[in-house]
């Protein structure tokens, strides 16, 4: 019997978590078709969000500004505006973090010394933002921004973490130290 | 910005045009449309006649995108309550009629010409989609002020 209601309660969250990426993707999509061609353009020449603006997309002051006005119609498009917003940033962030990934890809086959353990930490830590991504992703569709403001900027600085490191990495792959520097 | 122009004349017309046109306008959303406008919609180029003569076209040029960069930012990090207030102040110095000034900011949208080029699309998207949000919520203001 529990078995029973086990495999119910799993199959309705699987449901849940289904209609909330359905919910997302459709956000994200209209979003999308609005700025598509403008940031497509700009994805490869700007910088990473500011955890400033972060904070700001998933504030709880402007939810509770937005409910203080009790108009049911402003409360819709609130909800609307921030989840296509905050789905965006989530796509933004993990293209971000995968072109990062690529980076150091390409600089590692240029590095003499790889050292395996290093580059499977990286990896790890790649694969774990990719599921904070994802994870993200779905709870905005469930929950909305409003809820998820530590969340995402535990995600922003563990991604400007990584990616510094990354970017430390890179560098150092491509520009070799001078004879003498390991005594430094 | 461009490599040739030095970084001190930039910051120099950064504070002239800060102290002579910017202080005179007395909300951020109206400095940051006056700024965008002294861009070319064709090249994207900065132009400002006096700055330009006061200093060069390329210092004059370089500086106004700082600006427009900063201001633009500013802009899109405020609350979604201090940007009802600026909005209202901005529509307020405009000296236009506020039913016509909404319903037309709401159909053309005209605030997306302040975006500046290469910002951050998330960023870029906030500031559009708060700017709507201020418009909905002093039409709604409005809308109650004329059912009493």
């Amino acid at each position: 019997m529990i078995g029973v209601w086990g495999g119910l309660a799993g199959a309705l969250v699987l449901l849940l978590v289904l209609l909330a990426w359905v919910r997302a993707e459709t956000s994200s999509k209209d979003s999308r078709s609005d700025w598509g061609a403008a940031d497509q353009e700009q994805s490869e020449s700007v910088e990473a969000c500011s955890p400033e603006i972060v904070s700001q997309l998933f504030s709880a002051a402007d939810s509770k500004f937005i409910s203080g006005l009790e108009s049911p119609g402003l409360q819709n498009l609130f909800r609307r505006e921030r989840n296509a917003v905050a789905l965006h940033w989530v796509q933004e962030t993990s293209a971000f973090i995968s072109k990062i990934m690529r980076r150091h890809l390409e600089a590692s086959r240029l590095s003499a010394d790889l050292e395996i353990a290093v580059e499977a930490r990286i990896f790890l830590r790649y694969a774990r933002l990719k599921l904070y991504c994802g994870i993200l992703f779905v709870l905005i569709g469930l929950l909305g921004p409003q809820r998820l403001a530590g969340t995402a900027l535990y995600a922003e600085r563990f991604i400007q973490r990584v990616g510094e490191g990354l970017v430390e990495f890179q560098r150092a792959a491509r520009l070799p130290e001078p004879d003498g520097s390991e005594s430094l | 910005m461009n490599a040739m122009v030095k970084p001190l004349a930039v910051q120099e017309a950064y504070e002239d045009l800060l102290q002579r046109s910017l202080s005179r306008i007395p909300c951020d959303l109206g400095r940051l449309l006056y700024l965008a406008s002294t861009r070319d919609y064709n090249t994207g180029n900065y132009h400002h006649d006096g700055l330009a003569d006061r200093f060069s076209v390329k210092v004059a040029r370089s500086a106004l995108e700082i600006a427009h960069r900063q201001a633009f930012y500013k802009v899109a990090a405020l609350s979604l309550e201090e940007l009802v207030r600026d909005l209202a102040s901005y529509l307020e110095s405009s000296r236009e009629n506020p039913e016509e000034f909404l319903r037309t900011w709401q159909r053309l949208e005209p605030y997306r010409i302040a975006i500046p080029m290469e910002v951050n699309p998330t960023v870029a998207r906030l500031f559009a989609s708060n700017v709507r949000l201020a418009l909905a919520v002093l039409r709604l203001r409005q809308s109650t002020h004329a059912d009493r």
